[in-house]
C-alpha cells in the first residue's frame, strides 16, 4: 500500500510541475502589466535619461519579455528570488523568515476548523428534525456569511478588549524573545525548553487561528451533516443495526467513515483558501508572517517580494491538495489498486 | 411450540388524517428448524413483517394490535435495549442487496471481527479463526485471502455468502432472509438457495424467507404464506399451495408465471395493480376485491377472516371466491408465431465485436482490455421476437448499446432493413432513429420526470427538421397511448402520477413513436411485479400480432423469454454459445452453460 501511495504522490508532483510553471508565467506577466515602473521608483528625482537607461540595461529591462522571464526563472531555480526593493535584502531570506509563522498559523487554523467542524457536523446530524437544529443552522449560516477579517476584528473586540482574556498582537509578549532555530516558533520554544514562552506563543495564536477557521467550520458542518444523512439510509448501515451493533457505534464506525469522504475533499479546497486568508488576518493581528510581508510589499510596490510570495502561496495550495489526496486514498479503499 | 409467532398483528400508520392498517390481522408461525416463506408482490407488506420482527418499524408506524412472541417472550413488551441484544445473536438477518450491505470502507475481516466481538467472542486470534471457519462453511475458497478484501473486490454471490456466514455464525434461533437472491443471477441464486438449505438443515435454526417469487419459495420452504395489500390471503404446505392454489390471488400469481415447461398459454393477467398504502383505507372489506375475477357485492363490504378449508390450509375469503376455481384457468394455447423463413431478415448482425480499453493503473499502465462482445451474429425476421439471454456481465446489454449506436463496434456489421448502420452514431443517427428504437429497463429513470407524458412519448419528433408542430405531436401521442392500452387522460400527467406498470407502457409507447422496424428491449419486465409483468407481456404479443414488429428481447428470465420469443440466443462472456428455436433449446440444450441456466430455474 505504501508503494501505491508513493506512486500517487510522484504522479501528482509530476502534474504539479507544469502547473507551477504556468503560475510563474502568470505572476510574471501580471506584474509586468501593472503600471508601476521599478526603475522610476529606484531613481532619485533628479536622475537623467542616461541614468535611467543605464539602470534599465543593468536590470535587464531592455530585453524581450520572454527573455526576462527565462532569466527570472533561472534565478528562482537557483534559489534566487531577487532583492527586495524596499528592504534591500534577498527575497528568499525574507520569505524564509516569515513563512514558518504563516505555516504555523494556517496549520492551527486548519486544526481548529477540523476540531470544531467535524463534531459540529455530527451534532447537526444528531439534532435532525428537532427545533434546536434550526437554531444551530441559523448560527452556522451567520458564521459562514461573515468574512474572516470581520471575525478577526470581532474576536479582538470580545476576547481581547472587552474581556481582556487573550493577546491580539504579534507572536510573543514584547519582553520575551526566543532564539531562532527552525523559525517555527512553537518548535523553537520546545527546543530551547522554554515552556512559558510556548504557552504564550499558543495564546497569541489562538485568536488569529480561530478567525481563520470560523469561515470554514460551517461548510464542513453542513457537508458532513448531509453526507451523514445520505449514508444513514445505506444498506450497510441498516445491516449493521440488524446485526445488533449499538447505535453510537453504527454512527461512528459505519456511517461516519463513509460520510467523511466528501467532507475530506471539501477540506482540501477550503484549507487552500484558508492559507490565502492569512493575508488579512496577519495584518490585523500584526502577525509577522508571509501575509504581512506581502501586504507590506504591495504597499511599497516591492515587485520581487510580491512575485516570490505569490509563488509560495501557489505552492502551498498545491501541497495542501496533494496532502488531502493522499489522506483520501488512505481512507477510501476503492481508490487503492485492486489486488 | 413455535419459535416465532405473530398473532393477529396490526401495524398502523396515519396518512392524510386517516388510520391505515399497513399490516392487518397477520398471523404467522415459524418452528425450530422450519423454513417458512412469505410471498407477495412489492407493497404487499412482506418486508414490514421483517421490520416488525427486528423492531425497526419506520417512523410513524406502530403495532396497534396483536403480539409477536419469540421463544415464549413477548417481543413488543421488551425493552428496546434488550431487543437490540437479540439482533445478530438470536435473530439474524440476510439482506436483499448483498453488494451494498457490507461497509465499503472496512475490510471483510474487520466486519467479521466486529460481528464476532458483538457475539461475545474474546481474543482477536480466536475471532479470526471463527471467521475463517464461517467463510469455509459457506464454501468460499481461500477464506484467509477474503478477510483482507474490501466489498467492492467481491462479487454479489461472494458478498451474499459472506453475509450468510455472518448470519449463521452466532448459531441464531431465527434467520429472516428478505429477498436474499433477488439481486443475484439465476445460477448464483440457485447456489445460494442450496447453501441456505444446507446450513439450515444442519442446524436448529428457523428461517423466514421473504420473497416475491412463489416458485422459488415453494421449492425451498415447507410452508408458505401469501400476502396481498398487508393481509395474508392464504397459508398452507408449500407443495399443495403451488399445485392447487385456493385463493383467487394465489391462483393468479401461479397463472401469471409463464413457466419453462408445458404448453404456452396466454397469461391470465389481473387488471390494474395492487393499491398503495393510502389506498388501503378505502378498502374496508376484502382488499383484493377490486381486482378479483369472482368477487360479489359482499366481498368489498365485509372484512373477511382466514378460515381452515382443508386441514392445514387457511384461506381468507367469504367462501364464494373458492368455488369458482375454473374462472382463471382454461386459456387457449398460444399459437407460435412462425416467422417467415424465406423473408430477408429485418435485422442482421454479423460478427459484432466490442472491446473496452479503458483505465490505467496508478503507474499509468493500461489495464487489461475487457472483451464485452465477441463475434456475435444474429438475425431477426420481420415480426419475430428473438430472446437474448445471459447473466449480468455476459455482454447482452452491450449488444443493445451497439445496436442503438450508443457504442461504436470494433468489428462486424449491423444491417437493419437493408441499410448498414454500423458506423458511429453521429453519422447514422437519422437512419437509426427511424429504424430501431430501445425500450429501457427502468422507466422511472428513463422518463424525464419534468415532462408530461404527451411530450415524452413523442420525444423523437423533436429532432425532425422542421420540428413537428404541437397539434401533430398531440395526435400522435393519443394514438400511441391507445396502442399501449393507456387511458387518454394520462397525456397531461407526469410520470410520477401513474403506476409502475403504466410507466413501462409509456416507455414502450415512446419507442413506438417513429414506427421503427426493430425494438430492442433490455430487461423491460424485470422490475415489475408478476401480475403487471403479465399485462406487459400480453401487450407485446398483441403489438406483434397487429403490427408485425420485430424485437430483440434481452432478459435473464428464461420463462418470460419462452413465453414471448420463438427463437432464443444464449450469451455467456461476450459470445453466443447457443441459438435456435426456443422450444428446441429449452427441451434439449446443447451447451453446458445453457444446461446450467435451465437447471437453475426454480
Amino acid at each position: 500500500m505504501s508503494g501505491e501511495i508513493l506512486g500517487i504522490v510522484l504522479r501528482r508532483i509530476a502534474v504539479a510541475i507544469p502547473l507551477m510553471l504556468l503560475v510563474s508565467i502568470l505572476v510574471f506577466i501580471v506584474l509586468r502589466l501593472i503600471p508601476a515602473d521599478p526603475v522610476a521608483m529606484s531613481m532619485p528625482p533628479n536622475a537623467t535619461n542616461e541614468d535611467i537607461e543605464a539602470l534599465r540595461r543593468e536590470m535587464g529591462l531592455h530585453l524581450p519579455v520572454m527573455h526576462q522571464y527565462a532569466i527570472w526563472l533561472g534565478h528562482i531555480l537557483e534559489g534566487d528570488l531577487g532583492r527586495s526593493i524596499a528592504f534591500g535584502q534577498p527575497v528568499f531570506k525574507l520569505i524564509g523568515q516569515s513563512l514558518p509563522a504563516t505555516i504555523e498559523l494556517a496549520v492551527l487554523g486548519a486544526l481548529f476548523a477540523t476540531a470544531i467542524g467535524l463534531p459540529g457536523g455530527i451534532l447537526l446530524f444528531r439534532l435532525r428534525g428537532r427545533p434546536s437544529e434550526q437554531a444551530v443552522d441559523v448560527g452556522s449560516t451567520l458564521m459562514m456569511s461573515i468574512p474572516e477579517f470581520l471575525w478577526a476584528l470581532f474576536l479582538i473586540l470580545v476576547f481581547g478588549v472587552a474581556f481582556n482574556l487573550l493577546p491580539f498582537a504579534g507572536r510573543l509578549p514584547p519582553d520575551m524573545t526566543i532564539p531562532r532555530v527552525t523559525g517555527f516558533l512553537l518548535l523553537d520554544c520546545l527546543l530551547t525548553g522554554d515552556l512559558t514562552a510556548f504557552l504564550e506563543a499558543i495564546r497569541h495564536m489562538l485568536l488569529p487561528a480561530l478567525a481563520l477557521a470560523l469561515g470554514t467550520v460551517p461548510l464542513i458542518m453542513r457537508l458532513l451533516r448531509s453526507s451523514l444523512l445520505d449514508v444513514i439510509g445505506e444498506d450497510y448501515v441498516t445491516m449493521a443495526r440488524l446485526r445488533g451493533v449499538p447505535e453510537r457505534r453504527v454512527i461512528n464506525r459505519h456511517a461516519l467513515r463513509n460520510a467523511l469522504l466528501p467532507t475530506l475533499s471539501l477540506m482540501g479546497v477550503q484549507f487552500g483558501f484558508l492559507f490565502g486568508g492569512t493575508l488579512l488576518v496577519e495584518v490585523i493581528y500584526s502577525y509577522p508572517g508571509l501575509g504581512n510581508l506581502m501586504v507590506e510589499a504591495v504597499r511599497n510596490t516591492d515587485l520581487p517580494i510580491i512575485q516570490g510570495a505569490a509563488l509560495v502561496f501557489a505552492l502551498a495550495v498545491l501541497t495542501i491538495n496533494l496532502a488531502v489526496d493522499v489522506v483520501y486514498i488512505v481512507v477510501n479503499p476503492k481508490l487503492r489498486r485492486a489486488r | 411450540m413455535s419459535l416465532l409467532a405473530l398473532n393477529d398483528v396490526n401495524v398502523t400508520t396515519e396518512a392524510g388524517g386517516r388510520r391505515i392498517d399497513v399490516l392487518r390481522d397477520v398471523s404467522l408461525a415459524v418452528g425450530r428448524g422450519e423454513l417458512v416463506g412469505v410471498v407477495g408482490e412489492s407493497g404487499a407488506g412482506k418486508s414490514m413483517v421483517g421490520r416488525l420482527i427486528a423492531g425497526m418499524l419506520p417512523k410513524g408506524f406502530a403495532t396497534s394490535r396483536g403480539s409477536v412472541t419469540f421463544l415464549d417472550r413477548d417481543l413488543l413488551a421488551m425493552a428496546p435495549r434488550e431487543r437490540t441484544g437479540l439482533l445478530g445473536d438470536a435473530i439474524a438477518f440476510v439482506p436483499q442487496h448483498p453488494m451494498t450491505s457490507l461497509n465499503p470502507v472496512l475490510s471483510l475481516g474487520a466486519q467479521f471481527d466486529e460481528h464476532l466481538r458483538r457475539l461475545g467472542q474474546d481474543g482477536k486470534a480466536a475471532r479470526r479463526e471463527r471467521a475463517l471457519a464461517a467463510l469455509d462453511s459457506v464454501h468460499l475458497p481461500r477464506p484467509a485471502d477474503l478477510l483482507g478484501r474490501f466489498p467492492h473486490q467481491l462479487s454479489g454471490g461472494q458478498c451474499q455468502r459472506a453475509l450468510i456466514a455472518m448470519a449463521f455464525a452466532g448459531k441464531p434461533d431465527l434467520i429472516v432472509a428478505d429477498e436474499p437472491t433477488t439481486a443475484l443471477d439465476v445460477i448464483t441464486q440457485a447456489r445460494v438457495m442450496e447453501l441456505i438449505d444446507e446450513l439450515q438443515r444442519d442446524s436448529e435454526t428457523g428461517l423466514l424467507f421473504i420473497t416475491h417469487d412463489l416458485r422459488l419459495a415453494a421449492q425451498h420452504c415447507q410452508r408458505l404464506a401469501v400476502m396481498y395489500a398487508g393481509e395474508i390471503v392464504e397459508t398452507g404446505p408449500a407443495a399443495a399451495l403451488l399445485s392447487d392454489p385456493l385463493h383467487p390471488y394465489t391462483r393468479s400469481l401461479v397463472a401469471a408465471n409463464p413457466g419453462i415447461a408445458g404448453p404456452v398459454r396466454r397469461l391470465a393477467a389481473l387488471p390494474d395493480h395492487m393499491p398503495g398504502l393510502s389506498g388501503f383505507a378505502d378498502l374496508p372489506g376484502c382488499r383484493f376485491a377490486p381486482r378479483c375475477p369472482v368477487r360479489d357485492a359482499a366481498c368489498a363490504a365485509a372484512r373477511t377472516a382466514l378460515t381452515e378449508v382443508v386441514p392445514g390450509r387457511f384461506v381468507r375469503g367469504a367462501g364464494a371466491c373458492r368455488k369458482q376455481a375454473s374462472a382463471l384457468a382454461g386459456q387457449d394455447e398460444l399459437p407460435r408465431a412462425a416467422a417467415d423463413a424465406a423473408a430477408p431478415p429485418i435485422l442482421s448482425v454479423d460478427g459484432l465485436g466490442k472491446t473496452f480499453r479503458s483505465g490505467r493503473d496508478w503507474l499509468g499502465r493500461r489495464r487489461a482490455p475487457v472483451v464485452a462482445v465477441d463475434g456475435v451474429s444474429l438475425d431477426i425476421a420481420p415480426g419475430e421476437f428473438v430472446g437474448l439471454v445471459g447473466e449480468s456481465g455476459s455482454g447482452k446489454s452491450t449488444v443493445a448499446r451497439l445496436l442503438l449506436g450508443l457504442e461504436t463496434p470494433d468489428g462486424g456489421r449491423i444491417v437493419v432493413d437493408g441499410q448498414d448502420i454500423t458506423g458511429p452514431f453521429q453519422r447514422t443517427a437519422k437512419q437509426r432513429i427511424a429504424l430501431i428504437q430501445m425500450i429501457f429497463q427502468d422507466p422511472q429513470s428513463a422518463l424525464n420526470p419534468r415532462q408530461r407524458i404527451g411530450r415524452l412519448v413523442t420525444q423523437s419528433m423533436e429532432v425532425r427538421r422542421p420540428p413537428a408542430r404541437w397539434p401533430e405531436r398531440l395526435e400522435r401521442a393519443r394514438d400511441l397511448l391507445g396502442q399501449t392500452g393507456l387511458p387518454q387522460d394520462t397525456i397531461g400527467r407526469y410520470p410520477v402520477q401513474v403506476s409502475g406498470g403504466q410507466r413501462q407502457r409509456v416507455n414502450i409507447a415512446r419507442a413506438l413513436c417513429t414506427a421503427p422496424k426493430v425494438l430492442v428491449a433490455d430487461e423491460i419486465v424485470s422490475g415489475l411485479d408478476v401480475s403487471v409483468q403479465a399485462q406487459i407481456l400480453n401487450l407485446l404479443l398483441d403489438m406483434r400480432a397487429q403490427r408485425q414488429i420485430s424485437m430483440l428481447f434481452i432478459s435473464h428470465d428464461l420463462s418470460v423469454v419462452r413465453y414471448l420469443c420463438s427463437r432464443v440466443a444464449i450469451m455467456n462472456r461476450g459470445q453466443i454459445v447457443e441459438q435456435g428455436p426456443t422450444e428446441q433449446v429449452f427441451r434439449a440444450p446443447q451447451h453446458d452453460y445453457t444446461k446450467a441456466l435451465l437447471a437453475a430455474v426454480p
